[in-house]
């Protein structure tokens, strides 16, 4: 297609800072790198081998060989425990055995990022109307809440059960999502405060129904809720007992990225977010009404929040606990990153979700093979991140030819 | 000139990546396959909490030093989510034997184990073994820490000069229970053989015998085991009300009762629980007077050596102050002679089974 409408693009000419797609891989090498001097320089064998070329120079090459074996195991492990063992693919494609294991790494991807897309889309949606939902994970955490009380409390059959439970989850962070969206609609108050201000509330809420008699498991004393019946929960793809935790929540992950696409490209709704957040004052002056875009957009994000809540509830524990999506799991805090990576465009999304599940699912085969803790993953991440919110840095490093228009931010600033 | 440039950074960018990408696809070596690997999963606690998480991997740390072909790993789990995964992944590593800790990974732990029963388990503090009935290689490695706390009592009891003590819990778990309950009884005992009146605030044992799986009680629980600030106002408030030595069964919310008995000044004490005061926690070794200990480590570690050996066995251990899976450490106070010697002699009523550690078996001391 490219070839028919422009003859002089070619692969040379779109080497410029203009692609996100080439920034964000630039991104990728340069977290690798970085990611490499960590370990160099965190790891005592290969610090021990440097030392040694103060005795005798021809040592250099040991050290360089440690070194090299050191970095390489680490991102050979993190490449197996993300998408697989090469080997073991082999094997299972010429004996037809072992299926289960081979694929257990790609399942445990898939797994991670289910509800990291569809948070992200939701994330991804309110930046793009230039309004930031630091919230998301509050909302999530809202969802994971009234999805385990429709899930526990309300027995039916599977049919009706599990989409109820879905929509539960919804609701849950549509309550959690309206009350950041009146108050900047109505009052004036600054989103940003309100939404990350509100993850503390809702964290402390959580702590209070897992303890409360009503949701706590019965017969425990400690904050944990109940399990949800069999017929609420995200079933696995390929059976219980293939070990493969992959459920049917992706399904429910790509029907949000393709109402989101279509939302966001196709319907009136989502033009007028898309104008609102390109130029608020022309909105206005195009007769859209903020108010209602604003408390739309907190419906939107937040009910899809309460939804990322609500299946990795459904799909991996089947309850939740006092930690349920705190701290290092928060993965409404990780769908802001995720959003930035992906430009907020839900294709961007899943690839950004992907790569940030691989790397958080890699890092333990990584951890449990090489000893080099997983919090180097995290490290990669966010140099990714910084990276691709730094779009000229990586244009400056790797010489990429600009554009008359400059580059392109991926946010703006704060507010409007 | 410029484009030269520019092509040699697409090509060392693009080096990079097939480098990657190579590493991946390429032969992996194999670790050396006579290896024996032992693996554990922490809480979200991680390997430096200063409690069961850190003794669960100091016990493969200890087995590796006595041979060193076994090789160890962990991975600590961020949230209760990563207990199955975690775990999955060992299994892919091909651990030989998986530790895991706490009575929270008891599902996951359960599921693991029966749907691969020949893959070695054990567990800490916890007994899963009804869940998964399909495994013989599944250890439920729990203690009898009433046994040793029984002991302390007895010793707080003697050394107590205002004829008060104290104890209290994290949170009403029959393992914190179950301390405080012996603590109570080894009390009650020394009042009735020495006709004492030496009183325990901060636990009222339940009716019932205490065992692992329930150990009645009520009392004073801070509500989790993180808490530093509300071990020393609970602390400060028994010292208030005449004791002057503490008994914390609350992890590192213990540390607040150290500080509280610092601030009272001298002779007042702590009783410490779980691993040795003076050890983990050295620098505030004055103010320990014994620590009721529980053999995590060396439980652990004889669970990875037997698996090495190839004498595992599965099923249910219980430490006691037979096998050294509980025990009393005598601290910083000066012990006598007829002190020692009259707690050797009840360790070996305990062990015979001729002295109770059920507080119900005496009376309750007159207030």
């Amino acid at each position: 297609m490219t070839t028919a409408e422009a003859p002089r693009r070619t692969w040379w000419t779109r080497y410029t800072s203009q692609s996100p797609s080439l920034l964000t891989f630039f991104a990728l090498v340069l977290g690798f790198l970085i990611g490499a001097i960590v370990i160099i320089a965190t790891t005592p064998a290969v610090l021990d081998a440097w030392r040694h070329i103060f005795h005798s120079p021809t040592a250099i090459f040991s050290a360089l060989k440690i070194t090299w074996d050191n970095v390489s195991a680490a991102y050979r492990s993190l490449f197996v425990g993300s998408i697989g063992d090469p080997r073991s693919f082999v094997h299972s494609f010429t004996t037809g055995k072992g299926w289960d294991t081979t694929m257990t790494p790609i399942s445990e991807t898939l797994t991670y990022a289910t509800p990291l897309v569809i948070a992200s889309v939701g994330v991804g949606i309110a930046f793009q109307t230039g309004l930031f939902n630091i919230g998301a994970n509050g909302q999530a955490i809202l969802g994971g809440i009234v999805g385990v009380w429709a899930g526990s409390m309300l027995h039916m059959t599977s049919v009706i059960h599990l989409p109820l439970t879905l929509v539960a989850g919804v609701l849950g962070g549509i309550v959690g999502g309206l009350i950041p969206g009146i108050l900047k609609a109505y009052a004036g108050a600054h989103e940003v405060i309100v939404t990350l201000m509100l993850n503390y509330i809702i964290a402390f809420f959580l702590l209070y129904v897992v303890l409360s008699t009503a949701l706590q498991q019965p017969g425990q004393s400690n904050d944990i809720s109940r399990t949800i019946d069999h017929s609420a929960i995200l079933q696995p793809l390929f059976g219980t007992s293939s070990g493969l935790r992959v459920s049917y929540g992706i399904f429910v992950a790509a029907a949000v990225v393709i109402f989101a696409w279509w939302f966001l490209n196709r319907s009136t709704l989502g033009f007028d977010f898309r104008v609102t957040g390109a130029n608020p004052f022309a909105a206005r002056a195009s007769g859209i009404n903020p108010k209602a875009v604003i408390i739309l957009v907190f419906v939107i994000s937040g009910g899809l929040a309460g939804l990322a809540g609500e299946v990795q509830m459904a799909s991996t524990n089947h309850y939740i606990d006092g930690g349920f999506l705190i701290g290092n799991a928060g993965i409404g805090f990780t769908a802001i990153t995720v959003a930035l990576l992906g430009r907020n465009r839900p294709g961007g999304i899943v690839w950004g979700s992907l790569l940030f599940a691989a790397l958080g699912v890699g890092g333990r085969t990584m951890q449990a093979m090489t000893g080099i803790p997983l919090d180097l993953a995290t490290v990669i991440q966010s140099i990714v991140v910084l990276f691709v919110a730094t779009p000229v840095l990586v244009k400056e490093i790797f010489h990429l030819r600009t554009q008359a228009q400059g580059v392109q931010l991926a946010t703006k600033g704060w507010g409007q | 000139m410029k484009n030269t440039r520019r092509l040699a950074m697409v090509l060392g960018a693009s080096s990079l990546v097939l480098g990657t990408v190579t590493i991946g696809v390429g032969a992996v070596t194999a670790t050396a396959a006579t290896k024996f690997k032992a693996c554990v999963v922490t809480d979200t606690g991680g390997i430096n909490d200063h409690s069961f998480n850190a003794s669960a991997w100091k016990g493969l740390q200890d087995a590796k030093k006595k041979d060193p072909k076994i090789s160890i790993s962990y991975l600590s789990s961020t949230s209760s989510s990563d207990y199955a995964p975690n775990i999955k992944t060992f299994e892919g590593e091909s651990c030989n034997i998986i530790i895991t800790v706490g009575f929270l990974m008891d599902a996951a732990t359960a599921a693991a184990a029966e749907a691969d029963p020949t893959q070695k388990f054990a567990i800490v503090d916890d007994n899963p073994l009804s869940e998964a009935k399909k495994s013989h290689e599944l250890e439920a490695l729990q203690y009898q820490t009433n046994q040793a706390a029984f002991l302390g009592g007895f010793l707080d009891a003697a050394e107590s000069k205002t004829g008060v003590v104290a104890t209290y819990g994290g949170e009403n778990f029959s393992s914190v229970t179950m301390y405080e309950s012996g603590f109570v009884a080894g009390v009650r005992y020394y009042d009735m053989a020495n006709k004492a009146k030496v009183k325990v605030l901060g636990f009222t044992p339940g009716k019932g015998t205490c065992t692992l799986v329930s150990c009645p009680g009520t009392g004073t629980f801070v509500g989790n085991f993180t808490d530093q600030t509300a071990g020393r106002q609970d602390t400060a408030s028994f010292i208030a009300e005449g004791a002057d030595i503490v008994f914390p069964v609350a992890g590192s919310v213990g540390l607040g009762s150290v500080a509280a008995v610092q601030q009272a000044g001298k002779g007042k004490y702590v009783t410490w629980v779980d691993s040795n005061g003076c050890v983990s926690d050295a620098q505030d070794c004055k103010y320990f007077n014994a620590t009721v200990a529980k053999g995590v480590e060396p439980s652990v570690a004889n669970a990875v050596e037997s698996a090495y050996a190839g004498t595992f066995k599965g099923g249910s251990y219980i430490g006691t102050l037979k096998n050294n899976g509980t025990q009393l450490d005598i601290n910083s106070v000066a012990v006598s002679a007829k002190l020692r010697a009259s707690l050797a002699s009840l360790t070996r009523g305990i062990e015979s089974g001729k002295i109770s550690v059920n507080p119900n078996s005496y009376p309750a001391t007159p207030s």
